[in-house]
């Protein structure tokens, strides 16, 4: 009976799959919930089928690109393995993700899993799979409305992996990822930077992770490479960075990312010292699971960007980039991208506040929006979409735009063309997760027409050469 | 061009949600206003003379970083009830509304010590009331809409019929979810579960504060600024939250 009950979950999700990819959905959530109400142990068997080692890769920041880079590396590897793609990162699409890959029976194998789960549902994760490792890129503010503050998410996630196997693969420079070991007595492995050329010095307001988790003394910091990563100690209890397993060190970033971990050199086309992290704890699982070296370094060297991390868009004679942001250091992210692209600029930005956005919009007022006022940062013109518009609209305004600059179309199409009408060499679409896809539908779309035209034009150039 | 003086407190332990976009509220504002603001921000151990200001705000924080607050907060109280009973414009947020009260009752059982500024009292309970929040509220004798997002787990209750609330609810949770109302409000001082932040999309209650500190520098703002973006937004989440 339970066997039948597998086989018709398997069924319906997957014809699900199939229909809301015809409607031009991306079909991640809906199929894996439908088929949980079918069989509630669906999760649990087809997580079975893997015969080597499952990987759960959470935390705030990272963990898609994270996820995406060890993919690459097993792919390269020529391991078959399971994967949830493009951020589908909560138990539903989780369930979605196996059974795309799954068989009718459900018995078809696996090597590997590598899940990208959301904080949130770790615990619940848990209950069902049991992986090796569970690796935590760093934890900072986001979408703290879900379910309260930080330090409860933190507590939740500790809870759930105490008395169990699973090894922690935790970031040394995170001061509030680093307390795992001593609250939970698992296994840790640490990966870290050594002290770089790019590490400043002084503090910002909003760092997450100022005071010690141990007594709650404010923490002393010798340097920070990223945010509140850093090198750090507490000067009322002691407590300071935990010994790395795997460090990065001699790490040069201009324009592409170089460094070195445990002296094998890595190379990768990436920008940007969060996606120099990314790599590091790709690299240091993929040394986990025993990859040889040559075969990392042509999967980091070789790794394309995803969906709305930084993808390009020719439209006709124009540029255009998606990046997807969710929190302020998202947005802090893509906004120091831009100021270092030298080039005349419009910028468009959808926020939206949907459950997968976080439903509190707030966070922007937390990332440094104001940098982009310097004369430098060459923007000429501001768009904002998405249902709080008004929200974006005032976080420019207040940063210092002048109001003449700043644009407001609700609906994104009307945005997209609006800020594509304006006059600039480059043109930066930003957005919040539910706009992601929309945008980006917008955008080849836009893209495919603009190549049907020139073709057009060509054709018609060569039928007038020829005197038709 | 006058010069005003906004105090800061804690920022770095309150500072939850956005909340320091209510100073940059104040700041630009006043700017466009013709004047000058300067923000200054006050960390633990610092002694605070509260008569030197034309403003005091505190946003909210996590359990923790309120206890750490209300303990440093408790040796200035009298100073600075002297100041809000002089009129002294003050907005505090979430965590540091709770901490006008009496005190702040955690899930668990335990009792944190409030300032006791006014009768009210804070109960936690696990489920947190979260989402967007519309209310009426009353200011400079206009009744007017304020919106916001509210996301707290702790209930508040005004324990005096003569305290009045910041405003009543038209949607959403407000202080304890029960009776209505939203925050408490006492000559210029709000104490209120809205973040948001509260003020870029109210700008009624940034120029109810702005105007305050005008008066008590026997000055008269002038003027009128273009509120057409602060107004949009407003509107898009009454809306959202109201319907229709």
């Amino acid at each position: 009976m339970s066997r039948i009950r597998t086989v018709i979950a398997i069924a319906v999700a997957k014809l699900l799959i199939c229909l809301s990819r015809l409607l031009g959905n991306q079909g991640t959530d809906f199929p894996g919930r439908i088929a949980r109400i079918i069989d509630p142990h669906i999760l649990e068997k087809l997580a079975a089928n893997v015969k080597e080692e499952i990987y759960i890769i959470t935390g705030t920041n990272g963990k898609t690109t994270t996820t995406n880079m060890i993919a690459r590396i097993l792919e390269e590897k020529g391991y078959s393995f399971v994967h949830n793609q493009a951020g589908a990162n909560m138990i539903t699409g989780i369930t979605t993700a196996f059974i795309k890959e799954a068989d009718i029976l459900g018995k078809k194998a696996f090597a590997y899993a590598l899940l990208e789960t959301d904080e949130a549902y770790v615990p619940l994760l848990l209950k069902e799979i049991t992986p090796r490792v569970v690796l935590i890129t760093n934890f900072f503010r986001d979408q703290l409305d879900r379910f309260g503050e930080l330090d409860k998410t933190i507590s939740l996630i500790k809870d759930a992996v105490r008395d169990t196997e699973v090894e922690l693969v935790l970031n040394a420079d995170d001061p509030l990822v680093v307390h795992f070991h001593n609250d939970t007595g698992l296994h840790c492995w640490y990966y870290g930077f050594e002290d770089t050329d790019y590490d400043v010095f002084e503090g910002e307001e909003s760092r997450e992770g100022r005071f010690c988790v141990f007594c709650g003394a404010e923490l002393q910091y010798e340097r920070f490479h990223y945010a509140q990563l850093g090198k750090f100690q507490c000067l009322n209890c002691g407590s300071h960075n935990p010994r790395r397993n795997f460090t990065g060190h001699d790490l040069h970033m201009s324009p592409e990312i170089r460094f070195a971990v445990n002296n094998l050199d890595i190379y990768s086309p990436y920008l940007g010292f969060y996606n120099a992290y990314n790599i590091l704890a790709a690299v240091s699982v993929a040394k986990l699971v025993g990859i040889q070296d040559d075969i990392i370094q042509r999967a980091i060297a070789s790794y394309k960007p995803q969906a709305g991390r930084m993808e390009q868009f020719q439209i006709g004679d124009q540029k255009a980039i998606q990046i997807l942001v969710k929190n302020p250091t998202g947005l802090n992210q893509a906004l120091a991208a831009l100021i270092n692209d030298p080039s005349s600029k419009a910028l468009f930005f959808a926020l939206n506040d949907n459950t997968a956005d976080g439903r509190d919009v707030s966070w922007i007022w937390d990332a440094q929006v104001e940098t982009l006022t310097s004369p430098n940062a060459g923007v000429s013109s501001i768009t904002c979409s998405g249902l709080r518009s008004g929200d974006a609209a005032l976080r420019f305004k207040y940063a210092g735009f002048d109001e003449e600059l700043i644009r407001v179309e609700d609906e994104l199409e009307a945005g997209i063309t609006a800020c594509l009408s304006t006059e600039a060499e480059i043109y930066y679409l930003l957005c919040t997760y539910t706009a992601l896809f929309p945008i980006r539908k917008i955008l080849s779309r836009l893209a495919r027409k603009a190549r049907g035209k020139t073709m057009g034009n060509i054709f018609n150039e060569k039928l007038t050469a020829r005197g038709e | 061009m006058a010069q005003f003086r906004i105090a800061h407190l804690y920022p770095s332990l309150m500072n939850l949600y956005g909340d320091r976009g209510n100073l940059i509220t104040l700041q630009k504002r006043l700017q466009w206003y013709g004047h000058e603001c300067i923000v200054e921000p006050i960390n633990l151990g610092c002694q605070i003379d509260y008569e030197s200001f034309d403003m005091v705000f505190m946003g909210g924080g996590s359990d923790r970083e309120q206890e750490l607050v209300c303990l440093e907060l408790l040796c200035q109280a009298d100073n600075l009830w002297k100041e809000l009973e002089n009129d002294l414009p003050a907005l505090f947020i979430c965590g540091a509304y709770q901490l006008l009260g009496s005190y702040y009752e955690s899930a668990d059982g335990k009792q944190l010590k409030g300032l006791a500024f006014f009768k009210l009292y804070t109960l936690s309970e696990p489920e947190r009331l979260t989402g967007n929040v519309v209310i009426a509220s009353r200011l400079n004798q206009e009744i007017t809409t304020v919106v916001g997002f509210e996301n707290h787990a702790g209930r508040t209750y005004l324990d005096d019929e003569s305290l009045q609330p910041f405003g009543t609810v038209l949607a959403g949770f407000g202080n304890n979810g029960q009776d209505g109302q939203e925050g408490i409000q006492y000559k210029n001082v709000i104490g209120t579960y809205l973040h948001g932040p509260l003020l870029p999309k109210n700008p009624q209650v940034a120029d109810f504060f702005i105007k305050a500190m005008a008066n008590r520098k026997g000055l008269e703002i002038k003027g009128q600024l273009n509120d057409l973006l602060e107004d949009y937004a407003h509107q898009q989440i009454k809306r959202k939250t109201l319907g229709g």
